[in-house]
């Protein structure tokens, strides 16, 4: 194991590295979900730092947590009431302090989800708040004696809330909430409160978090006549934030979970002093259209949407996460289609969006799984996995809400997927035991003896990911092909030039690449070190596979 | 200078862009000058007049890169456009220095002119066969750009001798694919163990054929804006249709003609694109691209920028739907249920004429240039465009008569 001084991450010789979330690849962890150090059913904190080794293997840079606050859990741990406690099930501060530290041992860092739009109505803010108008917290939340106020802010979780507005019977007064009506909506305007979450921002980098995801981030504040999105004074107050912490904590990120058009988002990086990282939520689901549709115009439309960033900044972007396929940043055409080729079942719906994991969503396809990848890995941004996704894991539509997409990690073939020790009916959710995903045949331990398995296959491409800076910090241009079906691309960083290219379509394809301005250089395929022929002033032609893609370094021969 | 005058018809015979087979019996140059270090010929031949554009070998020896393209070759001299140093001395003379490259590649010939690609970001197209006045495709562009209609690729820069074009530079579309391209890749996905409803196919094209009836009313309206607009003759347009089936011998639509004479009005005859079809619209990331604004290539070109009905350019996209799906079934008929293939390609035509039409009459302001009742013009022009094709597939490519032969058919029965 690496001692912490001389990793050179955390200096030792080398000059701090304050951009590494440029280059990181993350992976993205429910605790309750991961590993069971203790037996009770549900996965903790060090469950979690006992598969560091397991994380580090894979070769991914940072681990991203859900939330592991104390909470009451109605919106699996969203709904926090007590920022500064981790919930008891998960362990304790030192429990989080001794898993930090040993992922920083291992070169990996962590961040965590952070919500600091509302909290749970079980925390005592909000307890203390709702007694009368006249306490000391009375202004921590938003509320009004009237429910039709601000009626131009769209409704979000549309399956199970009407209004954006809760009666509160103690108080009598509505509270003001953009998610559930359990998550009473915090009040931005009120110092107390804006200076609070600083505190407990500052709180967790003092432990040792790298960051923090920041969950539903544009509905700080509420104005009239508005929507309550994206507001000028949402982004003044992250400003405050991100000066904050660059003075005390420098080199720690903060990720903005944005879910808006990105010219919309780009808003969250301000001039490069505003949020390090957004997430880019419409290109997810355009990555399923253009494999379906066998022709990438529904990528490379989004991408010349996609506006330049400032300098220093990333966007992540992920194929699937911990919420539903989320279908808000697509047309209605758009979203039919969706519904249509990858919902066929409605209990698959969620809100606006498909609440399945990647496998069943490609039918367990692993082509197109490893094709997903491929394009996830070289796409401007910084790629967000998701935990169980690396083994091909399936999902259990018929459990509530977004359970069914966070069942337990599968380690192993034995009882309860390796997960837990607990009797099986203590398991805060069932693992999978259908023949096609279940733990018998989709598991850790039989991936990690199997060097053909799609495990493998996702280590190694991390791994000459990590080779290629250009991948994080290259510069993008799409190829011109006269195939539709073809995605051609270059990316470039000084003298490391990387062309990919991908064919969407289910039958083999052939392409002409125009490479002119690249004459004389020579392809080395990246996976197997393989030198192809020379660029020579005619196109550069390349036949491809199903679903199949290559990733070519230019040399000078 | 007529050092190479003996040498002219061999050279041009052997071009694409030639409109003979053999040599021409009269070669005149009208034109021979120097413009830089190219060499600018007007040559007439056979009674039309060619553009060619030379460069001098370097020391009197063809340079390497001829190799392989003996049709370039002149003692002395090459066709400057496959030379690349050349083709940007071109590129500097035609857009006056003021978009400067690094690189030119020759994209292949065509009929009618020869095209250039310059840092994948412009193209620039030397017409060969040159007629006096506008050339159809820079004119209606360069229109098209002045109304702001968005879907045109607008000249950077047209060489003109007099009113004549001689070459014009356009933005190249980098990353866009053709219409027929994407259409045969939606046909292939569903013709491959697709479900037997097109609609449920992954690569269902309703939604691109949409915005393509979309994009086709929206040009018109912009065509409409540049050039004006004068009332339809419904005569006329009968005239022409029942002129062409009787060129092609197609009997039994006198009931399609006799319904546009019935009809009390033809909406408005406005200049249209006239050789509209999926291989005439790029998809790119903004969105359809229209091309090409030079008409059917086979006819004289006054009657290319006559008026006509939008509805010629319609019904040229919707028989391009039939030739897709009948190319497509060729692709994979052998030894396959050609029944049920045959099934999907219909459905899969029927459903994106379907949504073509939804797209192009769901246009605010399209009905103005349209008669009353639409279907009788529509129905008569898709007979009078089919009636045309079969003639054309009789004469170049009989193993396709059958494709508009069962158009007309279809059109008939209807």
């Amino acid at each position: 194991m690496t001692a912490f001084t001389d990793n050179p991450m955390y200096g030792g010789q080398e000059p701090a590295d304050t951009h590494w979330y440029q280059r990181a690849v993350f992976y993205e962890v429910l605790v309750q979900g991961f590993f069971d150090s203790n037996n009770d059913g549900t996965g903790d904190l060090r469950g979690l730092t006992e598969k560091l080794d397991y994380l580090q293997w894979l070769g991914i840079d940072c681990i991203w947590l859900l939330p592991f606050f104390q909470s009451p859990l109605r919106d699996g741990g969203y709904d926090i009431s007590d920022f500064f406690t981790v919930l008891p099930k998960y362990g304790d501060l030192a429990d989080a302090v001794e898993l930090i530290e040993n992922a920083h041992h291992r070169g990996i860092r962590v961040v965590a989800d952070l919500i600091m739009n509302h909290t749970s109505d079980q925390h005592p803010w909000f307890q203390e708040s709702r007694q009368n108008r006249t306490n000391p917290k009375a202004d921590w939340y938003v509320w009004g004696d009237d429910d039709r106020r601000w009626s131009e802010a769209r409704v979000i979780f549309v399956d199970t809330e009407n209004s954006n507005w809760a009666w509160d019977p103690l108080r009598e007064q509505y509270y003001w909430h953009r998610f559930f009506g359990h998550q009473p909506d915090l009040n931005y305007d009120n110092p107390e409160v804006a200076q609070m979450m600083l505190d407990v921002v500052r709180f967790w980098l003092d432990i040792g978090l790298d960051g923090f995801r920041l969950d539903a981030v544009p509905y700080l504040f509420e104005r009239d006549g508005s929507n309550g999105e994206n507001l000028f004074e949402t982004h003044e107050y992250l400003k405050r934030v991100r000066k904050e912490i660059d003075a005390s904590h420098p080199g720690k990120v903060l990720l903005a979970e944005a879910n808006q058009w990105p010219t919309d988002v780009v808003d969250y990086f301000g001039n490069g002093d505003e949020c390090h990282m957004c997430f880019h939520f419409p290109v997810m689901p355009r990555m399923f259209m253009a494999v379906r549709q066998e022709q990438r115009h529904p990528i490379t439309e989004i991408l010349a949407q996609t506006p330049d960033i400032p300098a220093g900044c990333q966007w992540g972007i992920f194929l699937r996460n911990h919420d539903e396929l989320t279908l808000e940043m697509v047309t209605d055409d758009e979203r039919d289609y969706m519904y249509n080729e990858y919902a066929k079942d409605p209990r698959m719906k969620r809100n606006v969006g498909i609440a399945r994991r990647l496998s069943p969503l490609l039918d367990n396809d692993r082509r197109v799984a490893e094709l997903l990848h491929a394009m996830l890995f070289s796409f401007p941004g910084s790629p967000i996995l998701y935990y169980g996704d690396e083994i091909g894991m399936g999902d259990n539509i018929y459990l509530g809400d977004r359970d069914g997409v966070r069942t337990p990690m599968q380690w192993t073939p034995d009882r309860n997927a390796g997960f837990s020790r607990a009797d099986f009916a203590q398991l805060y959710l069932p693992p999978l035991m259908d023949p096609v995903y279940g733990y018998a045949s989709v598991n850790v331990e039989a991936q990690t003896r199997n060097p053909n398995s799609f495990l493998h296959w996702i280590k190694r491409m991390l791994e000459v990911r990590k080779q290629h800076e250009v991948f994080g910090l290259g510069s993008f241009e799409v190829l011109g092909t006269q195939n539709p079906s073809v995605l051609a691309f270059v990316r470039e960083h000084g003298s490391d030039i990387v062309v990919c290219v991908n064919n969407l379509s289910r039958f083999a394809q052939p392409c002409e690449l125009q490479l002119g301005r690249f004459d004389g250089k020579m392809p080395i395929e990246l996976l197997g070190r393989v030198p192809f022929p020379r660029v020579g002033e005619l196109p550069y032609f390349v036949t491809l596979q199903p679903h199949s893609f290559y990733w070519f370094q230019l040399v000078d021969p | 200078m007529t050092d190479l005058l003996d040498h002219l018809g061999v050279y041009m015979a052997r071009q694409r862009w030639y409109g003979g087979d053999s040599p021409p019996e009269v070669v005149q140059i009208r034109v021979d000058e120097m413009i830089g270090r190219l060499r600018h010929l007007l040559v007439d031949a056979d009674g039309a007049t060619y553009q060619l554009l030379l460069a001098a070998h370097d020391d009197e020896f063809p340079p390497e890169f001829l190799h392989g393209h003996p049709q370039a070759h002149l003692p002395a001299w090459h066709d400057a456009l496959i030379d690349s140093d050349a083709s940007l001395a071109l590129l500097h003379e035609v857009t006056g220095g003021a978009e400067p490259a690094l690189r030119a590649r020759l994209l292949g010939a065509e009929q009618s002119n020869s095209s250039v690609v310059y840092d994948e970001r412009l193209i620039l197209k030397l017409f060969r066969r040159l007629t006096p006045g506008p050339n159809p495709d820079v004119e209606v562009t360069e229109a098209l750009g002045r109304v702001g209609f968005p879907h045109v690729a607008v000249p950077v820069g047209v060489w003109r001798r007099g009113r004549t074009d001689l070459a014009v530079v356009q933005p190249f579309l980098v990353g866009a694919t053709d219409g027929w391209s994407l259409a045969l890749t939606s046909l292939r996905d569903l013709l491959a163990d697709g479900p037997d409803d097109p609609a449920q196919a992954g690569g269902d094209f309703a939604a691109e054929a949409g915005r393509l009836g979309q994009l086709t009313a929206e040009m018109h309206l912009a065509l409409a804006e540049a050039f004006g607009t004068e009332p339809g003759d419904v005569h006329a347009w009968a005239d022409g249709v029942a002129a062409q089936l009787a060129k092609h011998g197609v009997t039994g639509g006198d009931e399609v003609i006799a319904a546009v004479r019935a009809a009390a009005e033809g909406g408005k005859a406005i200049r249209v694109h006239g050789d509209f079809h999926l291989g005439q619209v790029l998809r790119t990331d903004a969105g359809w691209y229209v091309l090409d604004f030079e008409g059917e290539p086979a006819r004289p070109v006054e009657e290319r920028m006559a008026p006509a009905s939008p509805l010629k350019d319609v019904t040229g996209m919707l028989r391009s739907f039939q030739y897709a799906g009948a190319v497509a079934l060729t692709e994979r008929a052998e030894g396959t249920n050609i029944d049920r293939l045959a099934a999907q390609t219909e459905s899969w035509e029927a459903r994106n004429r379907s949504a073509y039409m939804s797209g192009y009459f769901g246009v605010d302001g399209i009905s103005l240039l349209l008669p009353l009742d639409a279907r009788p013009l529509l129905r008569a022009l898709e007979l009078e465009k089919a009636a045309y094709e079969l003639g054309y597939e009789r004469a170049y490519r009989p193993h396709w008569a059958e494709i508009p032969r069962a158009a007309i058919d279809r059109l008939l029965c209807g």
